[in-house]
């Protein structure tokens, strides 16, 4: 280990690693937590997100790309400035950004990672429906919601998840409704979509112009609060991946999480103490700054605990440095933890499903995965 | 296996217009009678070209700065078009001197476009840059107006489909400003010359399109060895600094991943770089670059990579652009390239789950024609496969929107700002993918209970604005579904609704016409 990687894991006091032994299970008592899932597609910059300034390789590998300014959460790591509202929940104790993790898939696609993400296996097509989906089915009762225009993946496989989208203006008649009523009951495929589509848009919508991720993750948040709302979430957003120009697009980009986390947090309301927001991505992207101002597709990447019920104000991860030697194929982080592992354990420790149901039915295949411990509030 | 025409109008066609079930022939050879002709393009011919748009965009930006320069406050100009500024540019994602409230509001077309103010209703523009803008605005809006009246109207919606088909493949998306004046034009000037063509002229035409050039970031792409990063060097002093401008391998990698072999293609990271390498320098001109008038494309020798190259284990010799257009022939004409282009196109028409035999004789019939459309789209139709009644596709909702305004024989007018804030509100906003691998196309994507109340919304506005008195709702549903489509209930309800309004809407939201069968 060179000076520079131990002068950070110093840095980080062991205290602050989320450790990789399974915990004793310590189920949710109640059942009333609540789970959302953020997903950025399009592979979100972790060092940009939350740069390791005092890294001497940082600055070398971003150069002119490195973040100014960075508000310094601890002796390693700071927050992005656009990161305001975040950095103020990591000083209330309330925010866990973690460090190398990304799903198990390794390879540089989108699609395949948010596929490999999405269906909780080691593989894209390792799985038709979501784990988000298999954790309602498996959960007792309560329901999962995404504030999406179509069903995104994560939260297929259950007949208890709804997707919402701002709605067209016109009411639909009634009638019309009830002829339909015979016609879609005929059809198997169709069916029982049909007989919950009457009761998908009951939501109006309420205000008009923007629906960016502050206001999906308001409405999300508002939807889960109620005392028999969703427990499980999903909010989505895209346009997270920045070959080139990255400084500018991240600085928007991030002020819209940070005013989304804000928005989320007011909208969980009374709800926020047991509250669980999980910000993640598919994979991280290149160390070393592009030609173009931006970075390319990598593997580590980071994630960020939220949230009321998450024992927060530190960092966690085990972080593998960026020294050349330590970086994955000469050009990114290396991803050190499965970000299963950290969904097993708020599968388990905060919604409350029994372990061996999280290890046969919601990630099948992920035994090895141990699920990480210490990052929920006591 | 029977070839009916009401399943070449739905699951190979954009869904039957009145009459169209009346055509001679089979289905299969109302389909091959297609392929035969390129389509009349009526609708597009008052667009301009991209060379023509990206002289208009400079004189955009430079009227904007000069604006700027006179008047101090910025707040006046609101410049929402696209922001390539330079011909090798730092351009951002929004355009310089938006706002972040006007980039949020710019998420979907539909927003983008639909919550714009009616421009002939507008005042007087206040500026030069501003009366510019608003030229570039309207012309996107005649060009997404002109593609749904195409769709609608046209005698030869299998080709149609195809195109369109192909426009998914190689996505673009107007979410990214600096390719956004451009979405539409690649369509029409790289995809529907080449729709029934040779895929390696249909691949280099796209690979080539300022469209694609900016949206995947080639435009700024320069070799880390080329003149132009040497010069670069030696102007930062040669301090051994990385160069700020180099490679950006973001198209590079989509070619091989979505483009041509897959990403089960048996490509390699170093594949991807020396394919980024070998297409360095394939850029769009800029507005100090003197240009011929329909030039859209520009090689730059200066920024390209010299030297030979190395892609999925055949050697490229240094050819400047004829180099990166060699690897395009060679991923062309590859076997996975046939397999990967077929899965797709068997999936898009015929199954989610695509017959394997199905896939496999089209790559095959493929790769005998030397990547010739024309043959694989004959080997799917002429497959008793592609035709069996278990064969059936969810409608994507774009899809139901066209099939909606061809059974209604709805207009599509010049403005269709409603039209794209509805395919916003469905789900699939104009030209805008969430990624380079397109829309999604399983019915497990689109069949959610939220999307279908939408389409009984959208059933219902469509149905408003059917013309009554041309034929009767169960008259129509015979005339586009088929006889064997309308029958039981649904034949029952549409003769019984309470009026011709009540029994459009009951065939545009019938899950009858939700399918494409």
């Amino acid at each position: 280990m060179d000076a520079q990687r131990r002068g950070l894991l110093a840095a980080f006091g062991a205290s602050a690693l989320l450790t990789l032994f399974p915990g004793a299970t310590r189920a949710a008592t109640g059942h009333d937590t609540r789970f959302l899932l953020v997903l950025l597609r399009g592979g979100l910059d972790g060092l940009h997100l939350l740069p390791p300034y005092a890294d001497p390789a940082c600055a070398r590998l971003r150069g002119e790309g490195a973040v100014d300014d960075p508000i310094r959460i601890d002796a390693s790591f700071g927050l992005h400035p656009a990161l305001q509202q975040a950095a103020m929940m990591y000083r209330a104790r309330e925010l866990l950004p973690i460090v190398a993790i990304a799903p198990p898939y390794r390879e540089r696609s989108h699609f395949d990672a948010q596929d490999c993400l999405e269906n909780g296996t080691a593989s894209p097509t390792g799985a038709r429906d979501g784990w988000l989906g298999r954790c309602v089915q498996a959960m007792p009762g309560g329901a999962g919601f995404a504030v999406a225009a179509v069903m995104p993946l994560a939260l297929r496989g259950s007949d208890r998840a709804s997707n919402w989208w701002p709605p067209l203006p016109k009411d639909v008649d009634p009638q019309l409704l009830q002829r339909l009523q015979p016609l879609y009951a005929a059809d198997p495929r169709l069916s029982e979509t049909f007989e919950r589509s009457t009761h998908a848009a009951t939501m109006a919508r309420d205000g008009k112009g923007a629906f960016a991720l502050p206001e999906a993750m308001r409405i999300a948040a508002q939807r889960m609060s109620a005392v028999d709302g969703p427990r499980i979430g999903f909010v989505e957003d895209s346009g997270w991946d920045t070959h080139r120009n990255q400084a500018q697009v991240l600085q928007r980009k991030l002020a819209e999480l940070d005013q989304g986390l804000a928005a989320a947090r007011a909208g969980f309301g009374a709800a926020w103490p047991r509250t669980v927001i999980a910000v993640v991505t598919e994979f991280g992207r290149t160390a070393a700054i592009n030609g173009t101002g931006g970075t390319d597709h990598g593997t580590g990447g980071m994630a960020l605990l939220c949230g009321g019920a998450v024992r927060g104000g530190r960092i966690g991860g085990d972080w593998p440095g960026l020294a050349p030697a330590q970086l994955n194929q000469g050009r990114d982080l290396r991803a050190t933890s499965d970000l299963r592992g950290l969904f097993k354990s708020v599968l388990t420790e905060h919604i409350g499903l029994a372990e061996s149901a999280v290890e046969s039915r919601v990630f099948p295949g992920s035994r090895a995965v141990a699920p990480m411990a210490g990052w929920r509030a006591a | 296996m029977s070839a009916s025409k009401a399943t070449a109008a739905n699951r190979f066609g954009l869904g039957a217009r009145p009459g169209e079930l009346d055509r001679a022939g089979d289905g299969r050879q109302i389909l091959l009678a297609q392929l035969r002709e390129p389509p009349s393009l009526a609708e597009f011919r008052d667009l301009p070209g991209s060379a023509a748009t990206l002289q208009r965009e400079y004189e955009q930006q430079r009227a904007n700065r000069a604006n700027r320069s006179v008047e101090a406050a910025p707040k006046s100009s609101k410049p929402l078009m696209a922001a390539s500024s330079e011909s090798i540019s730092e351009s951002t994602t929004t355009a310089p001197g938006m706002d972040g409230a006007s980039a949020r509001r710019g998420r979907t077309a539909g927003a983008r476009i639909a919550d714009a103010p009616n421009d002939s209703a507008e005042r007087e523009p206040a500026t030069p840059a501003e009366a510019l803008r608003r030229e570039l605005r309207r012309q996107q809006l005649a060009e997404f107006a002109a593609r749904y009246r195409h769709a609608a109207s046209t005698d030869a919606p299998f080709v149609e489909r195809l195109t369109q088909f192909w426009s998914n493949h190689f996505a673009v998306s107007i979410d990214k400003g600096n390719a956004r004046l451009y979405a539409g034009s690649m369509e029409r000037e790289a995809i529907r010359p080449h729709v029934l063509g040779r895929f390696e002229d249909l691949l280099v035409a796209v690979e080539s399109h300022p469209a694609m050039l900016r949206y995947l970031d080639n435009a700024v792409s320069i070799g880390d060895d080329s003149r132009a990063a040497r010069r670069a060097q030696r102007m930062s002093g040669g301090n051994g600094d990385k160069p700020r401008r180099g490679l950006n391998e973001n198209l590079a990698r989509e070619i091989l991943e979505l483009h041509t072999v897959g990403v089960d293609g048996g490509y390699r990271q170093d594949d991807v770089i020396e394919l980024a390498r070998a297409i360095t320098g394939w850029s769009t001109p800029g507005p100090r670059d003197a240009q011929e008038a329909d030039a859209s494309f520009v090689f730059r020798a200066n920024a390209h990579e010299p030297g030979a190259r190395r892609v999925l284990g055949r050697d490229y010799a240094e050819g400047g652009v004829e180099q990166g257009r060699a690897v395009l022939a060679d991923l062309a004409r590859h076997p996975a390239t046939a397999r990967h282009l077929s899965f797709k196109l068997a999936r898009h028409f015929v199954a989610d789950e695509p017959p394997p035999a199905l896939v496999e004789r089209m790559a095959q019939a493929y790769l005998r024609s030397d990547g010739d459309l024309r043959a694989l789209y004959r080997s799917l139709i002429e497959s008793d496969q592609a035709w069996s009644p278990a064969a059936r596709k969810f409608k994507t909702p774009n899809d139901f929107v066209i099939s909606a305004l061809r059974a209604g024989e709805l207009p599509v007018g010049n403005e269709a700002r409603a039209l794209i804030g509805l395919l916003a509100s469905l789900g699939q906003p104009v030209f805008t993918p969430r990624s380079p691998a397109g829309f999604p196309d399983t019915a497990a994507d689109w069949s959610n209970p939220d999307g279908l109340f939408k389409r009984i919304q959208a059933a219902q506005l469509f149905a408003a604005r059917v013309d009554a008195y041309s034929s009767t709702p169960y008259q129509r549903a015979l005339s586009v579904l088929g006889s064997d489509a309308v029958n039981g209930d649904f034949a029952i309800g549409l003769r019984r609704a309470g009026s011709a309004s009540e029994g459009y809407a009951l065939l545009f939201a019938s899950p009858a016409f939700q399918w494409r069968s």
